[in-house]
This record gives C-alpha cells, structure tokens and sequence, in this order.
C-alpha cells in the first residue's frame, strides 16, 4: 500500500464519521428550496454559463471541458485538447492543475490517446512552480492530483525526478501548510479582484477530486473562506476596497475584474450578464476559469450568499492579512496587512492601511458604488517604483527589476498608473469618511499624486470652501484636497493631480438614504473643514465627520478617534456582524441573522446550528 | 612522394607540439534564467542551461528542464560533468549522468536557489544559497538541512566551500560575507561590514584571498580568510558589481562586471582595475569564466545579450550566443 494508502486509510475513517455528522446538521438548518431560491438561481446561472462558454473557442481547458459536458462541438473540443497536450511549449503551474483537472473530470469521455498524453506531460513537460502563493496553490493542487491519479510510479516516470509518493506528500505538506495560514494569518494576496480566481479554481479542483477526506474537506472550506472574505467587501458584483493585487483596467472599472463573473455566478450580483457587457470590457473571457465552478459540485453555503448579498443595514468589518514574503529589506518576514470596510447598501468605502503590502499591484483604498455605469469608482495613490521595493518581495537584483517587471506589469514605472504600493501613504479611515496623507521623499522617482474621478460621474462640483462634490446617482462623495491640484482630462476619466510633496485628501461619502439630497449633503458637509497647518513642523490633520467624529491622523504617528488612539494590533483576524474570528485561531464563524457557520481548520470540522433570537 | 612528405610532417608535429594540447577541449556551461519573452505560466521560449562542448563550437545544446528560473550551475569537474546541480526557482536539480536523467533533490522548503556549490573532493557535500538562507546536503541531495546559524540578513545570494579545506565555507548575504568553519553549523561576519554583497569568490590558489562585489559599494578583497578586507578603488568607475572571476591558472589576473559596467580586468590580483569594452555591445554583465585550458578565452553572460566572448584577455568581445538571453552564471571545464 505504501505510506500513500496508509495515510489516506486513517483519514477515511476519521472524516466520515465527521461528514455523517455534519451533513446532517447541515440538512436541518438548509432553508425550503424552490424556484426562487438561492441554491435554484444558482442551478440556473451555472447552465447559462456553461452553456455561453460551451459556444466559445477559447483555447483553454475549461472550454473544453464545457463543450464535452454540454455535449457541444465536441470534435473541435477533442482537436484542441489533443492540440493542449501536444504543445510542449505550454507548461507551469496554469497547467498542472488545469490538465489533470481536465483529466478528472473527462476520463470516461477521453480516448486513450488523449489520456497518455495527459500522463506524458507529467513525465516530460517541465511545470514551473513559480514565485508566488497563487503559483504555488495551482502547481501543487497539480501535483497532488496527479500523484493520486498515477500512485506507486517510480522517480523516472515524472518530470522532477520524484516518486509518485514523494510527489503525493510533499503536495499534501504544502497544501495543508497554505490552508493553515490562509485561516489563521490570512492570504499574502489577498482580497483580489484578479487574483481570486487563481485561488479559487484550484482549490475547487482540489475539493473536487481529492480523495482524501480530509484534504477533500479542507479545501471545501477553504473554498467558504474565500468566498466569505469575498463577500464581505462584495456589493453588486464589486470587488470593493483595498486590494492586494490588481490590474489598472480592473481597479478604474471594477466590474471588468475577472472576480466580478464569479459574483455573478456564485452571488448573483450583478444582474447582467457581463461577458456580453462592452461598457466593462471584460477581461474574464478567454480564460473561462469560473466554468470550473459552474461544473463544480461544491455548493456555496446560503450563509455567504445571504452575507453577499444583504446590504439592509450598513456595516464595519475589519480584517488583517499578510504581507507576502519579505526576503530582505524588512524585518519581518509577514508583517499584517489591517483593512477597513464601511459597506452600505449603495456604496463601500474601504481601505488597507498604507506603505508597501504588495509590489507593483496594490491598490490602498477607494470607494465604489453601485452604478449603471462603468467606472464606478473614485481613489487616490502615489505612483511609486523602485528596484529596491521589488527586491524585498523577488530575489532577482534590485537594479534589473524595474525593467523586468515592466515587461510583465506595463505600467510599474509609468507615472500614470492607477496601482501601486507607496511607502509615503497613509490612510486613517472611520466609517464613511477616510484621511489619506502623503509624505513623498526627495529622493522618490515620482513625486505627485493623482486620483481617479470616472467621466461617469452626474456631477463633479468644485465647491468654494474647497470641497470637491461628486454625485453618481443616490451617492456622494465630498473630497477635500489639501494641496493645489489640477484637472487632467483623459478617455474615461479626470486625473485629479496634486504635485505637492507633503500632501493628503479627506474623503467622505454618503447617499440619499442617510444625507437626503445632494445639495443637503453638501451643507452638512461644508461645516466642517480638515484642519492642519502647512506641513512644515507637523504632519497631522484633524478633521470632524459630519456625523460629528473627531478623527486625527499624523503622517507616520498616531490616529486617534474621538480622542482614543486607534490600534491596528487590537484587529482580529475576521470582525464584523458576519464573520468574526481571532488572528491565529484557525476558527471561523461566520453569522447571518440566526444562522451560524463555523469552519475549525484545527479539526477539520464545519459546523452549522441556529442560535436563539435576541 | 606525397604520402611520404605527408607522413614525415605527421611525425614532426607530434614532435614539436605538445600531446596535451590536442586534448584541452572545454566545455562552457551557461545558465540563463529568463529571455525577453519570458512571461510566468505561458508557453515561453526556451531557457535553462545550455553548453558548448567544445571551445570553438558555435552551438549552443540545451540540457535538462526548461524554464525553470534556473540562476546558478554547479558542475563538478573531477567528474568530468556527470554530476552538475542547478540552482532553480523550483529547486535544486541534480544529474549524476551527464545530463540524461534530472532529478529536483529539494521540496518545498527550498526555493528560488540562487546559488549551488558542490565539493570537488566529495561531492555528497553540496551547499546552496537561497533568498531564505544557506541549505546543505551531506548525502548528495537525499536530505537538505536549513543552516543559518549565526546569520542575521539570511538572503544569500553565493556560497564556496573551501577548495583546500571543506570544512570552511563562506557566504554572501544581504548584511556581509560570513564565514562558517564547521562545515555551516555555525557562521560569522567577516570583516567586511557592508550591506547587499552579491557574490563572494575564493582565488584558486591561496584560499585566503576572497573578493566580493556589492550592490552599491564596490570591490573588497581579503587576503587573509576574511579578516581584513580593503577597498579596491583603483580604475573602478562603478559600484555594483554581480561576478568576479579569477583567472585559474594565473589568479592575479581577474574579471569583474556588473551593472552597466561592461568588463573590468586586474591584472594585480585586484588592486587595480582597467575597463575592457571593445566589441561588448551589452554592459549590464552578470556573469563571467575564464576558460581553464586557454586563459585568454573569456565568457562574459550579459542581461538580455547573451554570452560574449573574447579569446584575447578581454580586450575584444564579440558576440557568442544566446541573444535576448538573462545569462545569470557561466562556468567553463577542462573537458
């Protein structure tokens, strides 16, 4: 049996007493299914979307994988899996979960020959591990799938020299060490808009054809985790707040974001049907990787749906994450991340707390609204580079990085770009109001800062008490620059730009639910101005919210609220009305109403009951 | 008639010319870890490690797996290159057979391997650099221990075991060059106290001479086991500097280069330095090996040129190869 099987015995036994267990709590507590229902929209949404992918002819696995579960054009599916596993130009970690995955799900549809092939690629074809968390969740759920598919081979019969079995356990090693760190400290790149699908997809793959119970349940509920941290700062399809990681395109038109199809499909938000929507000019197509959950049986939980989707009260939820490695430069090597979400029903405003996260891609904070329109967004950021910032995070030398990473990234050096990390930003945010400040080195290669104003907008008045008015339907948001700036027009846009060195913005945002009109908005807003001097002794502005909040912030000291320091170190892991849990823990409870969901990653253990109204 | 001139030369050549000449051929080997096209996860062109079996062949052969973020190449030379270790994002890749079969000797506690070393004298000790620290193996790469004793700043980006003493090694690492003299069980900071040290190289002959390049500081060489290093300002117009090379037969002569440097040669075991750019059409250097049967023939690995080549000492280069390629390390063997 080897130590493979043996492993997989003991787990057998432990996990289905478990699952007997829980799949009965969970039937009890599941609500009446019907047409209407979640689980039922969801069943419908799924066959649209395999239905439209299956019409594609996208070079991919997961088009063909459509085309042969909807039985659709399943000679060119067949032509062109021969073709995917014939090109040994192809190969990484994008492969080695997509072709086993293929495999799994179609074997009894594939012919010998194309099943060899599959097989011949683990052998041959080199599959690069790569340098990131996302690299490394697809080319081990590869791994791990394929030594459970092709057990007890020797060392010459894959790619890297190592047996089936050392394959199988060193995946297994790393997979649960991944899964154990993104419950207990949080992803490295979390909460991203582009990046959520190259989680996701392998970890359903994983759910999916794992053998082991206990991975199989693992990634189930890592797959929850995901979809609930996504949840909580989703409203319409949006991705909202600060992120990790993402792409320029995707931040100034979020609904453009490849996460956005996965709100449709899993959330049912937005209501359109978005690969067909030129106005967000989606980047989702091509790749198609949310048909994997449209032929996934993981189910999402109608506690993450109705925590989606439930935007009847306002709420504030926080969350620390992870820096992704620091190899040098840094005295630590995963620092948190702290982020604030104020989420309402029209708009979000959401923040990480500033500095270097992430190399080239974050994006530190913005708010996002509900809108017929594209572009329906409004942030600031400096647009800073550096060799040395890309060191920190990648081990090739600090002077070629710049050049490298602009080959893949286009924008890393460009003075306009709409993402960035900054080491010279800070933000203090309290519910709907938010204080960005600057303070940009001499030295910095780029020295102003710009912020994204959408053309969309119904109206953007510059108002004389120095306020910058902007209204998008029911919603508004009052931007007070507190240094000289100017205006530059672009193709979908206005890039606010302040050259000031020393320099910051205070943002406050409403809506026709709690402001009444936008002209009373405007007057509420108008009685308070930020307060600072010119920067030159100290950096620190004071500023009271027209809810009567007194918020303070010093550029690199402290913010305090209401006269109470506010300490990032107090955040837990998960805190909010919906999901709470402690930095560490492993323990994640995610509440709706009566309704408690708790995933133990100690114990691999999901868990579901009602608790009593209050 | 003829045959009997024809046989006579034959006899005379094998008289005049030395017999081992007719057997110094070389082998160059060239590690590239990215080409201009290189995008993560897409079907890339080709890169890895590549050779030139012989010093006047014009072709380069790939061997082993391809992209695979492959920086460093150890080959070990009382082998004759059956045995060679890649350094490599997914590890350290080994082939005790020439080349015809691979293994990846670490999993997935190692990564992005900057640098390997192996033992000529036993080469079940092999050492590797990563951006985590120092790993070593004592059973040719059946067990890979973590060995960071002693070491504050762990990115390290080359490592040496002592050619005339396997129980000393020596690393370069963000925060100086240390040195261990229980075979990694324990390092400490040499003397050099500067921060960002890319490489560190042992002279081939006296293995207290060391010399490293930095990142922002220039050249400092130790002629006494790292105790004392001093400056070596004279002719350096530059500060970064990624390879350093002795010549091995003569090791008062060596080559430097690094960021838009081009070649720097010393022809007084580092006390001086003179630019040598003649034909080098790419500055940005992060490799150069000096051919052990024939020192004037020199490679230089450049970032996205390729390899160059001079077979004068580095006072012409022409282009060898290898276009658009990010060539991290070249090393060149007797055989």
């Amino acid at each position: 049996m080897g130590a493979l099987g043996a492993l997989r015995t003991s787990n057998v036994i432990r996990f289905s007493l478990c699952a007997l267990v829980l799949t009965c709590v969970s039937a009890r507590s599941l609500p009446a299914q019907g047409e209407s229902s979640p689980a039922a929209q969801f069943e419908k949404r799924r066959q649209r979307l395999l239905d439209v992918v299956s019409q594609e002819r996208d070079r991919g696995f997961f088009t063909v994988t459509s085309k042969f579960i909807t039985g659709r054009d399943t000679e060119w599916a067949m032509a062109m899996l021969d073709s995917l596993t014939t090109d040994e130009g192809i190969g990484g970690m994008f492969y080695s979960y997509t072709a086993i995955g293929t495999y799994l799900r179609l074997k009894d549809q594939l012919p010998d020959s194309i099943k060899r092939k599959i097989r011949q690629a683990y052998r041959t074809r080199t599959m690069y591990r790569g340098d990131t968390e996302n690299h490394w969740v697809m080319y081990y759920t590869g791994i791990y799938l394929a030594a459970q598919t092709w057990p007890n081979e020797d060392r010459s019969q894959w790619f890297n020299g190592k047996s089936s079995t050392e394959n199988f356990k060193e995946a297994e090693q790393w997979l649960n060490r991944w899964m154990n760190i993104t419950s207990t400290i949080g992803q490295g790149e979390f909460d991203s808009p582009t990046y959520f699908i190259v989680f996701m997809t392998p970890v359903l793959t994983l759910y999916e054809f794992a053998k082991d119970p206990a991975m199989k349940r693992k990634a189930q509920m890592t797959a929850d985790l995901l979809f609930a941290d996504f949840a909580v700062d989703h409203l319409g399809g949006n991705y909202c707040g600060g992120h990790s990681r993402d792409y320029p395109d995707d931040i100034a038109n979020p609904l453009s974001a490849p996460a956005a199809l996965w709100a449709w499909l899993y959330f049912g938000e937005p209501k359109t049907e978005l690969w067909g929507e030129t106005r967000y000019h989606p980047r989702h197509r091509g790749g198609w990787e949310t048909a994997s959950g449209a032929t996934s049986s993981y189910r999402l939980p109608e506690i993450i749906y109705r925590i989606a989707t439930d935007r009847s009260r306002p709420y504030i939820h926080t969350e620390t994450k992870r820096v992704r490695n620091i190899i040098r430069f840094g005295p630590e090597k995963n620092p948190p991340a702290y982020k604030y979400m104020y989420m309402t029903r029209s708009y979000a405003l959401g923040s990480l707390q500033g500095g270097i996260l992430q190399p080239i891609q974050q994006h530190t904070w913005d708010v996002t609204y509900i809108s017929e329109k594209p572009n329906n967004t409004i942030f600031t950021l400096h647009p800073f580079y550096s060799g040395k910032e890309l060191a920190m995070f990648f081990p090739e030398e600090q002077k070629f990085l710049s050049d490298e990473v602009n080959r893949y990234h286009l924008v890393y050096t460009n003075p306009n770009k709409w993402n960035s990390s900054s080491p010279y930003e800070q933000t203090f945010q309290h519910k709907d109001a938010i204080i960005v400040l600057y303070n940009i080195d001499k030295e910095a290669r780029q020295s102003h800062i710009d912020g994204f104003f959408p053309k969309t907008l119904d109206e953007r008045i510059e108002h004389n008490s120095g306020w910058i008015f902007c209204r998008a339907g029911s919603v508004y948001v009052a931007f007070f620059p507190l240094k000289p700036y100017e205006w530059i027009e672009e193709k979908v846009n206005w890039r606010w730009r302040s050259s000031v060195a020393k320099n910051g913005v205070v943002t406050e945002v409403g809506s026709s639910d709690e402001d009444g009109s936008f002209e009373e908005f405007q007057h509420r807003i108008v009685k308070s101005k930020p307060a600072f001097n010119n920067f030159d002794k100290t950096f620190t502005v004071h500023y009271k919210t027209r809810r009567g909040d007194e918020m303070k912030f010093t550029f690199g000291g402290e913010r305090t609220l209401n006269g109470k320091k506010v300490d990032f170190r107090t955040y837990k892991f998960f805190n909010g009305p919906f999901i709470q849990s402690e930095r560490g823990s492993g323990i994640v409870k995610m509440t709706y109403e009566n309704r408690v969901r708790e995933l133990d990653f100690n114990k691999v253990i999901i868990k579901e009951w009602q608790q009593s109204k209050q | 008639m003829k045959s009997i001139f024809s046989l006579l030369f034959a006899g005379l050549l094998i008289v005049v010319v030395p017999a081992e000449l007719f057997s110094q051929v070389s082998t160059v080997y060239a590690s590239v870890l990215s080409t201009k096209l290189f995008v993560v996860g897409a079907a890339n062109p080709e890169t890895g490690l590549y050779y030139q079996r012989s010093s006047e062949d014009t072709v380069w052969h790939h061997m082993g797996a391809k992209n695979i973020r492959e920086f460093g190449v150890a080959v070990h030379t009382p082998s004759r290159g059956q045995l060679i270790c890649l350094a490599s994002g997914n590890g350290v890749h080994m082939t005790t057979d020439g080349g015809s079969t691979w293994r990846i000797t670490t999993g997935w506690q190692i990564t992005e391997v900057l640098a390997v070393t192996i033992d000529d004298a036993n080469p079940n000790f092999m050492l590797c650099g990563t951006p985590y620290g120092v790993f070593r193996t004592l059973d040719r790469g059946t067990t890979w221990v973590e060995c960071n004793n002693g070491i504050a700043q762990k990115f390290t980006s080359s490592v040496i075991i002592d050619h005339s003493n396997s129980s000393i090694l020596y690393c370069s690492t963000e925060d100086g060059v240390y040195r261990s003299q229980n075979r990694g069980d324990t390092w400490k900071r040499t003397g050099l106290n500067v921060g960002g040290v890319r490489v560190v190289v042992q002279s081939p002959k006296d293995p207290d001479v060391l010399i490293a390049g930095t990142d922002d500081d220039g050249i400092y060489v130790t002629r006494n086991g790292g105790r004392y290093w001093e400056k070596s300002e004279a002719g350096l117009d530059h500060l970064t500097f990624f390879t350093i090379t002795f010549d091995p037969v003569n090791p008062k002569i060596l080559y430097a280069g690094g960021y838009m440097t081009g070649v720097y040669k010393s022809i007084d075991g580092g006390v001086s330095w003179t630019r040598k750019n003649v034909g080098l059409s790419n500055l940005n250097l992060h490799s150069i090996a000096v051919d052990p049967t024939n020192s004037n023939r020199v490679f230089a690995g450049t970032q996205w040129g390729g390899v160059f080549r001079s077979d004068d000492g580095g006072d012409t280069w022409r282009n060898a190869g290898l276009s658009g390629s990010q060539v991290w390390q070249i090393t060149v063997q007797p055989f």
